[in-house]
């Protein structure tokens, strides 16, 4: 197994297209959370004490984990697909011929990657968009009790994405079919159940990725959604159907 | 050593390679020839774990290649020019491959070297020409000095001097002592490259003997022409012969000239011609692949 870890790690060494995709996903974190942040505190004069009591501050400047979740995920699915693409993978099976490994070590290096980058990204979105929200008074200290709680959230809800990433590519062989697919379940879905009735909007939400997503960095639970950690835990419960079937991919077909 | 027995694999209701044995022993350059299709590059697949026999196993040494630990020490391959991400250096290719199995960093510089692209080791490999990608794809499989070697197809996309290049090589390679097990659909480049011959047609085994006795049985052709070619072959086909016939042209192979000439006298047919015929190799290749492929009962008939 360390052995196909070193493999894995040597791949990601020099920095190619995957490897940015990760730096990119932390500017998309950073810049959104900080236009977000920019349009709350430019509302800030006109909030009630109501609205500000209501406000999340530390949500609003994480607000960028959602724009992140699409590179991350394609940091993901590349690692597997590229290698597919270019025919690679069959010399990585000749170095290492267990299929299990090979992903176990694809797994552990970009979600170990995921990780770092993800709490480098909300940190630094943190920063900046509790910066701009001091401008009107909305910011809170370092110190807020929910903030470990958000952060830690939010990082486990990007890893989760990255993994699932893997998972879809290690399933559908073919970077354009999981790319879409993960658009689809995190971007386009929650638009198309906007178009459901109110009751069905409420009880279909909170299963979607992005609402659950939004409720691991929330410091108030929203009432028709899971609680951070049992979203994040459903999540979990894709992300490892979606490796079951990765898995059994890799192992049955030939590359 | 590469050892094959029993090998058999079907897609759907093809059978692409049927029940296959032969054994490729080390100090020589073996050549696997068959016609495109015929299943060579199946089973080299299933030599090296990438696709699974649905009967039957392959052994590399004495283990079966996923029950290797370290794999590219054992058996080293050239299975696809490509394999490799084209934003990625040719140094950098072979330092993943090195981790992978526990080599030393300084390999990938060594066996770029031993290929001679040392002087492209840090340009990116999407700008490489064919020549170079297979040269690289040979570097990779030597990254673990390994005493057998599988190479498939290697001189497709070389030019006339890559081609002399990648021959001398394989030779040196053999001269070593290791296995070289190298696949091809050309009868004459195997000819100046191997000294062993494993010949596959359509997934079964056709011969498994030496270039040289390969090519005796290739020049032991005659060829007769005569106006009563029906009797002629049918008293021939009894004896065992095998039988080529093109209008009033019979090629008779598995008899000798002598004995075509004391039947055709025994039955009384007319000859005009009765020759020696040194068939080209490739010309042996074909006809014996062509038997697998039945099409010749219905012409001897």
């Amino acid at each position: 197994m360390i052995n196909s870890l070193a493999m894995e790690w040597q791949k990601l060494r020099p920095l190619h297209k995957t490897a940015r995709t990760v730096l990119l996903a932390i500017a998309l974190a950073i810049t959104v959370s900080a236009l977000v942040s920019l349009a709350m505190a430019s509302n800030g004069p006109h909030m009630s004490l109501v609205d500000r009591r209501a406000f999340d501050s530390v949500a609003t400047s994480l607000q960028g984990v959602n724009a992140a979740v699409l590179a991350i995920a394609a940091f993901g699915v590349l690692c597997v697909t590229g290698e597919y693409a270019t025919g690679m993978i069959k010399v990585t099976f000749l170095a290492q011929p267990s299929r299990l490994r090979v992903l176990a070590a694809k797994l552990t290096t970009h979600a170990a990657i995921a990780a770092v980058a993800a709490a480098g990204a909300c940190l630094a979105a943190f920063a900046v968009g509790q910066a701009l929200l001091a401008t009107a008074g909305l910011s809170v200290g370092w110190d807020n009790a929910r903030l470990p709680t958000a952060l830690g959230g939010g990082v486990v809800y990007l890893m989760l994405i990255c993994i699932w990433g893997v998972a879809l590519g290690a399933t559908l062989r073919s970077s354009s079919s999981a790319i879409i697919w993960l658009a689809s379940l995190l971007v386009v879905a929650p638009v198309v159940v906007q178009i459901l009735p109110r009751h069905l909007v409420e009880v279909v939400g909170r299963w979607l990725p992005s609402q659950i997503g939004q409720q691991a960095i929330a410091s108030h639970p929203s009432a028709h959604s899971f609680s951070a950690w049992s979203g994040l835990a459903v999540l979990g419960a894709y992300v490892g159907l979606t490796l079951l079937a990765g898995a059994w991919r890799m192992t049955h077909t030939d590359p | 050593m590469i050892e094959v027995r029993g090998l058999t694999k079907c897609y759907g209701d093809r059978t692409v390679v049927d029940d296959l044995s032969f054994r490729v022993e080390p100090g020589a350059v073996t050549g696997f020839l068959g016609p495109n299709g015929s299943g060579k590059t199946t089973t080299a697949r299933m030599i090296l774990g990438l696709t699974d026999p649905d009967t039957g196993v392959a052994m590399v040494g004495s283990r079966r290649y996923r029950e290797l630990a370290h794999p590219l020490r054992e058996i080293g391959a050239l299975i696809d020019p490509g394999g490799v991400n084209p934003g990625r250096t040719a140094i950098e290719h072979l330092r993943w491959l090195a981790a992978a199995n526990r080599l030393s960093r300084r390999r990938g510089a060594e066996v770029l070297g031993l290929v001679g692209l040392d002087a492209v080791a840090g340009r990116k490999v999407g700008g490489f020409s064919l020549g170079m990608r297979q040269r690289l794809g040979i570097a990779a499989a030597l990254i673990g000095d390994p005493p057998t070697l599988v190479f498939d197809e290697p001189i497709n996309g070389l030019d006339p001097e890559g081609i002399r290049w990648i021959r001398g090589f394989m030779q040196d390679l053999a001269a070593e002592g290791r296995t070289v097990f190298v696949s091809s659909h050309l009868m004459s480049e195997m000819a100046l490259t191997a000294t062993e011959l494993i010949v596959i047609g359509q997934g079964r085994l056709i011969a498994a003997e030496s270039v040289a006795a390969f090519t005796e049985r290739a020049e032991s052709s005659v060829r007769v022409r005569s106006p009563q070619l029906d009797v002629l072959a049918a008293a021939l086909a009894e004896q065992g012969a095998s039988l080529w016939r093109d209008g009033d042209v019979l090629e008779v192979v598995g008899v000798s000239i002598e004995h075509v000439g004391e039947v055709a006298l025994r039955l009384g047919v007319l000859l005009y011609e009765l020759s020696p015929q040194r068939a080209s190799l490739e010309e042996a290749f074909m006809r014996l692949t062509a038997d697998v492929c039945d099409h010749v009962a219905g012409q001897a008939a």
